[in-house]
């Protein structure tokens, strides 16, 4: 057998792909081929659909009609990832290297909030920043901030709630690819590099801080000069002190790997996201996802939600087309090892 | 089939006569509800043409809950084994306070036909529920429910795609003698043997008046008034909304044009650039009025009997220029395994007992003659909510919607996605 | 300034280093411990909920402390069911996609073959798929091949679409273990063992394990958790999820509360029980 295999070496990958892309094949894109034959369609649920050709134009057509959807999807994504990663990575950093025995159950904390409804979860968040809820109603009563400021309802809502029900996403891969750093190769590194990483942190710091914070303030068509500013000192201050050589050239690189894999699991089903929109936000903060959602169902305008969902597709694989291409794994390895 | 045809006769004729009188009508049957008087005369037409068992053994089941066991007929042959499936709205139907697990009126249903229900609460939406019924319906398949309950601008949309069933009235006799007068004639469902409303409902102003102050127009939606600016939810159901608007407008809903749709857009639009509108909400305006983050909301007057118990301060009131009023009907989808079995449950709630139990439950207006009377046997206090038996000054106020064709319906979907900010 | 003497700037060092070793070790600290309350602090909300006793159906504003609904978890008709097939479809699912996109995973990994660039389109593009759609299709797939259908709505078609949708997230995740593992480890034990079956239990499992359980913590709170693709899959089946949408007009029952919370304490529980079980089996 092991002579057979040696031989063929095709065999291997062959039959360890098979069963899942089988699956794939016949349960996701068989059903993707019949959403895609209907994007060609045109008619009416009444009148039936008829498929051409030349029904391409629904494609130019639902794009330029609602591309400040897909460009509010994208922000509003972007912006959750990066603040998914903010909390998810040293989250994920004090466990691997922290944790100790107690890396399985603190694990299993950040992931067991979501083994609970998702109806549930956002009612909550919904009783802890209701208007006048726990956090807001004492601070209105003492004067903090006026009466009519809420955070429900808002740009922010719905980033804060994908961030949040996106976070075991981004804090799960980024802890399996941090928890293979050999602790020994960071020790030595340690002693290679000793100390804070000067002034590297303090650009870097500084540089994604101001553009984190200034791209949320565009959001939110808040100040966004004065946070950018806020954002850049803070991230410097971050950078100054917390961020040592070591972790950049040597641990940083290492969980490259999960920063990447978390930002795909985050990025790309939250674009399509709709629920959290739905529920958190107001009519100006819909996403691509609630056009869809109101063009499949409301409208039975089968055809154009299957062109609006294609197209979103489309700009997701070139997405995962540079990542493959730029940041693919194997470059990844190669970076780590130079490291 | 001939006898069919000869119990089918007295709904046609006496729609002949109604014919023309459908938006009078509106005012008519709640008035018809809430008076005894209307609703008493039922009775003796009921027991003329049910046939015997049915109706004894419902009489007796409603009147005790635990009936005595009758002499069990045979299902029909026609149906295929196993319980009638039946998709309906949550908190649609009569629960034992004792047990949650039990519905009272169904078991009796049970104890007197020998049929099971599996009876299962899944509608949370009209569309969501389409948008899993329809590829079935479409491909000629059986959809798995032999009785769904759902809003009438949804059921028309369905008789007119074809896709339910017409019912055989030989095993309706309750249905024929004690649907009110005025849901008889409906533009999209011509013999009236496509459809059998369940609940109707009002939707109007609901609001905290230790917020806001009382209110009685529906101008408040358009009036930035620093009291609920930014505090004000719509529902996201186009009729709903857009039928306030156009009430609010002076324009008429019974006939709803395009023209009209886009007047009321332009309001709403204006409302929403004004910063009053929070948000367009299906299913959660409730809670947000609940707990405080809305203030003014348009809501539907069954919910607010719920709202009202928990938090008391709130009122709901059908505006001086008008409300909506919508039903919900229960319909046989194409390809049902237990069409028979589905007739008989559906007659089953045209009992005026069975009916008033279900009544004392969900707390929505019943199309059922009688069911205020047997009613009030039971429960005297939910007979003598207004929000339930709404008395004449509030039902002249109320409206329909009126059926869009097709395309009209598109078109206003359209236009509303603006409101909803999907477009 | 630059003035400054030696013993000035002795005096200053020791100092600067005190606030920065303070940082090194508290900041992360209180990070994480602020991190896990936000991740937990709505779970908080639904646990002291499940002890609340509403007046009417609404379970959304504090009314007093009652532990009746802890004496009667599955009250309302038809919860026990949903739980009960959304924790079995949670649970196969989980299973069925872990294996699955493992080895998926390790074929993309460690193997060189055509047609990779294709593979990896496949897997990502579920997750780009909206629901709604992916659902609708799947649907139109299940009742279109054969009368009566090849594929009767139940919980075979939910446990289909489970799986589908798990396996992408279960690759990515292995694969962000896998990647940059050194290879001489395995290629040692493929010279020892010459085996690759053996290979692959004794070595590369046991060194991608965490990884995998980390995949299969995602998939089963994915699959736990779906209402959209379940809503078009399930025919009259009704899971957990859909049982608290369709009641969430007028009134979640605090069952569900109840209902939550216990599956928030037995994961984590049986995970400390494990913890503790295998700290008194080191001494």
């Amino acid at each position: 057998m092991g002579t057979f295999l040696k031989r063929h070496r095709w065999v291997t990958p062959l039959a360890l792909l098979a069963p899942g892309i089988l699956w794939l094949l016949a349960f996701y894109a068989i059903p993707a081929f019949l959403m895609f034959v209907a994007s060609f369609w045109s008619g009416t649920l009444e009148t039936g659909f008829t498929f051409s050709l030349a029904n391409w134009t629904n494609y130019p057509d639902a794009i330029s009609q609602f591309m400040p959807f897909y460009i509010r999807s994208i922000v509003y994504a972007a912006a959750a990832t990066m603040t998914t990663f903010l909390i998810a990575y040293p989250l994920a950093y004090t466990i691997a290297f922290k944790g100790g025995r107690y890396k399985n159950l603190m694990l299993f904390l950040v992931v067991a909030p979501f083994f609970t409804s998702f109806l549930l979860r956002t009612i909550s968040w919904k009783i802890i920043l209701g208007d006048v809820g726990p956090v807001l109603g004492p601070l209105k009563g003492i004067g903090v901030i006026p009466q009519d400021f809420h955070i429900l309802a808002t740009p922010m809502a719905v980033i804060a709630g994908i961030t949040y029900n996106f976070l075991p996403f981004m804090t799960l891969p980024i802890y399996v690819a941090l928890e293979k750093v050999d602790i020994r190769l960071v020790e030595a590194a340690k002693d290679l590099y000793a100390g804070p990483w000067r002034p590297g942190g303090l650009v870097t710091g500084g540089i994604f801080g101001g553009v984190l914070l200034s791209v949320l303030g565009l959001v939110f068509n808040a100040d966004w000069p004065i946070l950018g500013a806020f954002g850049a000192v803070f991230g410097a201050v971050v950078g100054w002190f917390l961020v040592s050589e070591s972790f950049i050239r040597v641990t940083f690189p290492l969980s490259l790997s999960g920063v990447f894999a978390g930002g795909l699991l985050t990025f790309i089903p939250a674009i399509g996201d709709y629920i959290n929109a739905e529920l958190l936000g107001n009519p100006d903060t819909n996403m691509i996802g609630n056009v869809i959602q109101n063009k499949f169902l409301t409208q039975n305008d089968y055809p154009i939600a299957s062109a609006l969902s294609f197209a979103m597709m489309a700009g997701v694989l070139v997405v995962v087309a540079i990542y493959a291409r730029i940041l693919g794994t194997e470059e990844l390895s190669a970076a780590a090892a130079r490291a | 089939m001939t006898t069919n045809g000869q119990l089918a006769s007295a709904p046609i004729s006496r729609r002949r006569l109604l014919q023309g009188t459908a938006l009078m009508g509106v005012a008519a049957f709640l008035a018809a509800c809430g008076t005894k008087g209307t609703a008493a005369t039922a009775s003796p037409a009921a027991s003329a043409a049910v046939p015997s068992a049915a109706s004894a053994a419902g009489a007796s089941a409603a009147a005790s809950v635990a009936p005595t066991a009758t002499p069990v007929p045979t299902p029909a042959p026609t149906d295929a084994a196993g319980a009638i499936n039946w998709a309906n709205w949550t908190y649609y139907m009569d629960v034992d306070p004792k047990d949650q697990k039990k519905h009272p009126t169904l078991d009796a249903f049970t104890k007197s036909t020998g049929l099971q229900v599996k009876y299962q609460e899944v509608v949370d939406d009209n569309e969501t529920f389409f948008g899993t019924i329809q590829p079935q319906l479409q491909a000629g398949q059986d959809t798995g429910w032999d009785i769904v309950t759902l809003t009438d601008w949804m059921v028309a949309r369905l008789i007119r795609l074809g896709w339910v069933q017409s019912f055989n009235l030989t095993n309706m006799p309750n249905f024929v003698a004690n649907l009110k007068d005025t849901y008889k004639n409906v533009g999209w469902d011509p013999d009236g043997t496509h459809h059998a409303p369940w609940q109707s409902g009002m939707t109007g102003i609901g609001f905290d008046p230790a917020k806001t102050g009382n209110l009685t127009s529906l101008a408040a939606y358009f009036t930035p008034d620093p009291r609920w600016k930014g505090k004000t939810e719509l529902l996201s159901e186009m009729r709903d909304t857009i039928g306030l608007t156009m009430l609010y407008l002076g324009l008429s809903t019974e006939q709803p044009t395009r023209d009209a749709c886009d007047k009321s857009v332009v309001a709403l639009q204006k409302a929403k650039s004004d910063g009053i509108i929070r948000g367009l909400k299906g299913n959660s305006y409730a809670e947000d009025l609940k707990a405080g983050d809305a203030v003014l909301v348009m809501a539907w007057s069954g919910d607010m009997v719920q709202v009202l118990v928990d938090k008391p301060g709130i009122k709901f009131n059908i505006a001086d220029e008008g409300g909506m009023l919508w039903t919900d009907n229960s319909v046989i989808p194409n390809g049902a395994q237990h069409k028979n079995g589905a007739e008989k449950l559906i007659d089953w709630y045209y009992i005026p007992e069975n009916a008033a139990l279900v009544e004392d439950f969900v707390n929505y207006i019943c199309p059922v003659k009688g069911a205020d009377v047997a009613l009030k046997k039971i429960d005297p206090t939910v007979a003598s909510n207004p929000l339930i038996f709404p008395p004449d000054s509030t039902t002249a106020r109320l409206h329909i919607f009126g059926a869009l064709t097709e395309a009209d319906e598109t078109y206003f979907n359209q236009q509303f996605a603006k409101v909803l900010g999907v477009a | 300034m630059t003035t400054a003497n030696p013993a000035q700037l002795a005096a200053a060092r020791p100092a600067r280093q005190v606030i920065a070793r303070f940082f090194d070790r508290w900041s992360l600290i209180v990070y994480t411990a602020l991190a896990v309350i936000y991740l937990l602090m709505p779970v908080a909300v639904i646990v002291l909920f499940s002890f609340n006793d509403p007046v009417g159906r609404s379970n959304f504003v504090w009314q007093g402390f009652t532990l009746k609904y802890w004496m009667d978890p599955f009250g309302p008709l038809g919860l026990s069911d949903a739980v009960i097939v959304s924790i079995t479809i949670a649970i196969l699912s989980t299973a069925i996609a872990t294996a699955l996109g493992t080895l998926i995973a390790i074929a993309l990994e460690r193997y060189r073959f055509q047609g990779k660039g294709l593979m990896n389109s496949l897997i990502f593009l579920p997750m780009a798929t909206p629901e709604i759609i992916m659902g609708a299709s799947l649907l139109t797939l299940f009742v279109s091949y054969g009368s009566p259908p090849l594929f009767p709505l139940n919980f075979l078609t939910i446990l289909i679409a489970h799986v589908m949708f798990n396996i992408s997230y279960v690759v990515v995740t292995v694969r962000a273990r896998l990647a940059g593992f050194p290879r001489h480890l395995e290629e040692a034990a493929s010279d020892l063992y010459a085996n690759e079956w053996q290979t692959f239990w004794r070595v590369t499992f046991p060194l991608i394990l965490p990884g995998i359980v980390a995949a299969a913590l995602l998939a089963f709170s994915l699959s736990i958790d779906d209402f959209v693709i379940t809503n078009f899959t399930a025919g009259k089946t009704q899971t957990f999820p859909m049982f608290i949408y369709a009641k969430s007009r007028i009134g979640i029952p605090v069952q569900v509360n109840v209902i939550g919370t216990c599956i928030f304490l037995i994961a984590v529980g049986s995970v400390a029980l494990t913890t503790l079980v295998g700290r008194r089996k080191q001494r």
